[in-house]
C-alpha cells in the first residue's frame, strides 16, 4: 500500500472545510446577539460581524467543495513526513499545558523548566532518540534551569515586568 | 532642507548611549533570529512586546526595528549554509547561495549577501527619509473613505494576490478579521463575541496570535512531521570576495534595490516578488548564465538579498505615514506603536517628529552595525545553528511563555497559545498562508472603523465610495490587483499551451 501523504487525504480536508463551515456558524450566532443600533451612520456594529459570518461560511464550502471534488487546488504538500508522529506530539503538549496549569503555582523558572525537558523529550522521540534515563532528565533540567532563570531575572529585576515566582524574593 | 535638520536631530536622540545600546542589541537578536531555524522576526518582536510597558517609546522602536532588519541579515547565513530559506524572501538566496556553497564558494556568497544588504538597506533608508514625509503630506487629504480602501487594498494583496490558492488566502484573512473582532466594538463600545469570558473583553493579544501561529505552531509542526529531516550544513570559508566578484556584485545590489523598494511602500506586502524579479533580472543581463543553478552565480544572490532588504525597509513607509502593515513583522510594529497609545498615520510625522526621525536615523546606524556583526563575526551566528534542535524548540517555547505571559500575566492566555499553535499545525499542513491572519487581525478593527466613518460621512449611503475621486482610483486599482495576476496567468497558459501544439 503506498502511503498517502496526509495533507492531500481527502476525509481530512473536508473536515478542515467543515470546520470553517461550524466557524461561520458559531460566527452568525454571535452577530445576532450583537445590537444593530447604527446610530446616525447607518452601520451598526452588528455589520462586520455578519460580512465576517458569510464570508467565512463561503469560503468553509467552496473548501468542502475543493476537498471533494479532487481536493484543495494548487496544494503545496506540507514538508516533512507524510504522516504524523504522535508521541512526539503528546510530550510537546504535555510541557505546554501543565506549564499553562502550574506557572501561577510553581513560579515561572519552575514551571518553564518543566515544560522544557517535557518538550525535549517530545523532539528527541521525534528524531527516534528518546532517553529516559534519569542523567539526561537531569541535564535537561539543569539546561533548563540555566535558560528560564536568567530570563526571569532579567524581566522582573531590569524591566520590571510581572513574573509568578514560587517565592516572594524575585529569585525563584 | 529641512528634512536634514529633521533628521540631524534624529541622529542626535539616536546617538545616546542608551538608544546606541537598544539599537546594538536589536541587532544582535535580529541577527540571532535570522540566523535560527524555526524563528523569526515577526515571533521575535512579538515575545518582547511586554518591554513596552517599561521601556521607553523611541527607545523600543528603535531596539524592534533593529531585530525586523537584522533578521534579513541573519537569514541569508542560513540560507546559504543551510539551504532552509528562513523566510519566503530569502527563497532565492538559498537556491542560488546554496550552489554557490556546494562548489566552496560559502564566504563569497555571505559576503556579497552582507555587504548587498548594507547597500540595499542604506539607499533604502535615504529614499524613506525623504519620500515618507513627502507621502505622509499628501496622505493627509486622504479621509475615512480612501482608508477603507487602502486597508482593502492591503487586505487583497496579502490574501488574494500573494500565495498559490486565492481561497486558503481569503480563509487565513476572514479567520483573522474574525479573531479581530472579538472584544469591545471601538465605537459603540459594545462587547462582541466574549461569551461571558472576562479575558476575552480586552480582544486576543497580537503577541498571542502571532507566537501561537508562528512559535508553538512551527514547534509543534516540527515535531509532529520534521523529526527526520536531515540537515547537511555546508562548510564556512573565508569571506573574502576577489575583484571579479565585486565588479559583478554592485551592479546588481544597486539594480536590485531600485526593484525592491517599490514593492515594499505599496501595500502589497512581500518581498518574494522582487526577489525573484531581481534574480529574473540578474539572470537575463548576467555574461555568465551558465552559472546560475549549476555553480552558482554570484549575482543572483548579490541582487535578490539586496532586493528583500530594499523592500522590508520601504515597508515602513506605508507602516508608518498610512499606519497600514504589509507584512506579519511591520503588523505587529503597529502593535507596538498601539501599546504606547501611538497611532502612526500622516499625523506620526508631526506628533511624534522626534520619535520617527530618530528611528529614521537609528537605521543609518544599525545597518552599520550589522555589516560588522555580519562579517567579520560570521563564523560566530554559524555556531548558533549547532544548537540541537530538541532544545532549540524547546527553548523558543519558554520564550513564548515568557512573551505571552509577561504581556498580560494570565495562565488562560498560555491554554489560548495551545489551541493558536494546533490551529498553526493545521494551516501549515494544508498550505494555508499565514500572514494574512496576523494582517487582518490587526487592520481589521481599524478597518471597520474606518468604514463606519466613511458611511456616516455619506449619511448612511454606500455611494459615498463612488463619489471621490480618490477612492474610485483605490477602487479601479484593487479590481485590477483581483484581476491583471489571473488574466495574465490565462494568457501565459494559453501561449504555452499553443507553443506546445
Amino acid at each position: 500500500m503506498t502511503q498517502q501523504h496526509s495533507s492531500r487525504s481527502k476525509p481530512l480536508q473536508t473536515l478542515v472545510g467543515l470546520g470553517l463551515v461550524a466557524l461561520s456558524l458559531l460566527l452568525a450566532w454571535g452577530a445576532s446577539s450583537v445590537s444593530s443600533e447604527a446610530g446616525y451612520g447607518g452601520v451598526g456594529p452588528n455589520f462586520f460581524p455578519w460580512v465576517v459570518s458569510v464570508a467565512v461560511l463561503v469560503c468553509g464550502v467552496l473548501c468542502v467543495v475543493q476537498a471533494l471534488t479532487g481536493g484543495f487546488r494548487d496544494l503545496e504538500e506540507g514538508s516533512g513526513d507524510p504522516r504524523a508522529h504522535w508521541k512526539g506530539f503528546v510530550w510537546v503538549s504535555a510541557g505546554l499545558l501543565l506549564n499553562a496549569a502550574l506557572i501561577t503555582t510553581l513560579g515561572f523558572i519552575l514551571s518553564c523548566t518543566l515544560c522544557f525537558v517535557l518538550a525535549v523529550r517530545g523532539f528527541r522521540s521525534s528524531e527516534g532518540e528518546l532517553d529516559l534515563r534519569l542523567q539526561a532528565w537531569i541535564k535537561d533540567t539543569a539546561i533548563g534551569i540555566a535558560l528560564s532563570a536568567p530570563v526571569f531575572w532579567m524581566f522582573t529585576k531590569m524591566l520590571a515586568i510581572n513574573l509568578p515566582g514560587l517565592t516572594n524574593t524575585g529569585w525563584l | 532642507m529641512e528634512t536634514l535638520n529633521l533628521l540631524m536631530q534624529g541622529f542626535a536622540t539616536a546617538a545616546t548611549p542608551i538608544n546606541l545600546m537598544w539599537a546594538f542589541v536589536g541587532c544582535m537578536i535580529g541577527t540571532a533570529v535570522g540566523v535560527l531555524p524555526g524563528i523569526g522576526p515577526a515571533v521575535a518582536v512579538a515575545m518582547l512586546l511586554p518591554i513596552t510597558v517599561k521601556v521607553e517609546a523611541t527607545a523600543s522602536m528603535i531596539f524592534f526595528a533593529g531585530i525586523y532588519y537584522g533578521a534579513m541579515y541573519g537569514g541569508s547565513t542560513t540560507s546559504i549554509l543551510l539551504n532552509t530559506p528562513g523566510e519566503a524572501g530569502s527563497m532565492v538566496t538559498a537556491m542560488e547561495g546554496n550552489k554557490m556553497a556546494k562548489s566552496g564558494r560559502a564566504g563569497a556568497a555571505l559576503a556579497t549577501a552582507a555587504i548587498g544588504s548594507f547597500v540595499a538597506g542604506t539607499i533604502a533608508t535615504v529614499l524613506v527619509t525623504f519620500f515618507a514625509p513627502l507621502v505622509a503630506e499628501y496622505a493627509v487629504r486622504l479621509g475615512p473613505p480612501e482608508y477603507f480602501l487602502l486597508m482593502v487594498l492591503a487586505f487583497t494583496t496579502v490574501s488574494a494576490v500573494l500565495g498559490k490558492s486565492t481561497l486558503r488566502g481569503m480563509v487565513a484573512l476572514f479567520v483573522g478579521l474574525a479573531m479581530g473582532l472579538i472584544g469591545i466594538d471601538q465605537i459603540t463600545g459594545q462587547a462582541r463575541y466574549t461569551g461571558g469570558v472576562p479575558e476575552l473583553m480586552d480582544g486576543i493579544e497580537v503577541v498571542l496570535i502571532a507566537v501561537g501561529l508562528f512559535a508553538v505552531g512551527e514547534a509543534l509542526y516540527n515535531v509532529m512531521y520534521e523529526g527526520r529531516v536531515d540537515e547537511t550544513q555546508n562548510r564556512l570559508t573565508s569571506t573574502h570576495m576577489t575583484k571579479e566578484e565585486w565588479k559583478r556584485s554592485w551592479p546588481a545590489w544597486i539594480r536590485a534595490t531600485f526593484i525592491g523598494f517599490p514593492f515594499g511602500t505599496v501595500p502589497a506586502g512581500g518581498s518574494e516578488i522582487p526577489t525573484f524579479l531581481s534574480y529574473a533580472a540578474e539572470k537575463k543581463l548576467s555574461k555568465n548564465p551558465e552559472e546560475f543553478g549549476t555553480t552558482g552565480a554570484i549575482e543572483g544572490v548579490a541582487g535578490p538579498e539586496a532586493a528583500n532588504n530594499a523592500a522590508i525597509t520601504a515597508t515602513l513607509i506605508p507602516l508608518l505615514t498610512l499606519g497600514i502593515p504589509t507584512s506579519n513583522t511591520t503588523a505587529i510594529l503597529l502593535g507596538a506603536f498601539q501599546n504606547y497609545g501611538i497611532n502612526p498615520g500622516p499625523q506620526l510625522f508631526d506628533t511624534n517628529g522626534a520619535l520617527v526621525w530618530a528611528l529614521i536615523a537609528s537605521m543609518y546606524i544599525g545597518n552599520v552595525m550589522l555589516l560588522i556583526l555580519n562579517l567579520p563575526l560570521v563564523g560566530l551566528w554559524v555556531k548558533l545553528l549547532n544548537i540541537p534542535k530538541s532544545y532549540l524548540y524547546a527553548g523558543i517555547l519558554v520564550f513564548s511563555t515568557l512573551g505571552v505571559y509577561g504581556m498580560r500575566q494570565s495562565a488562560f492566555d498560555l491554554v489560548l497559545l495551545y489551541a493558536i499553535g494546533l490551529l498553526g499545525v493545521v494551516m501549515r499542513r494544508f498550505d494555508f498562508p499565514s500572514a494574512p491572519v496576523v494582517v487582518g487581525m490587526i487592520l481589521g478593527p481599524l478597518a471597520e472603523a474606518q468604514m463606519r466613518n466613511a458611511v456616516s460621512i455619506g449619511e448612511g449611503k454606500w455611494t459615498i465610495f463612488l463619489e471621490r475621486p480618490g477612492s474610485i482610483t483605490l477602487l479601479v486599482i484593487i479590481l485590477a490587483v483581483l484581476i491583471l495576476p489571473r488574466v495574465l496567468r490565462r494568457w501565459a497558459a494559453r501561449k504555452l499551451a499553443l507553443a506546445q501544439a
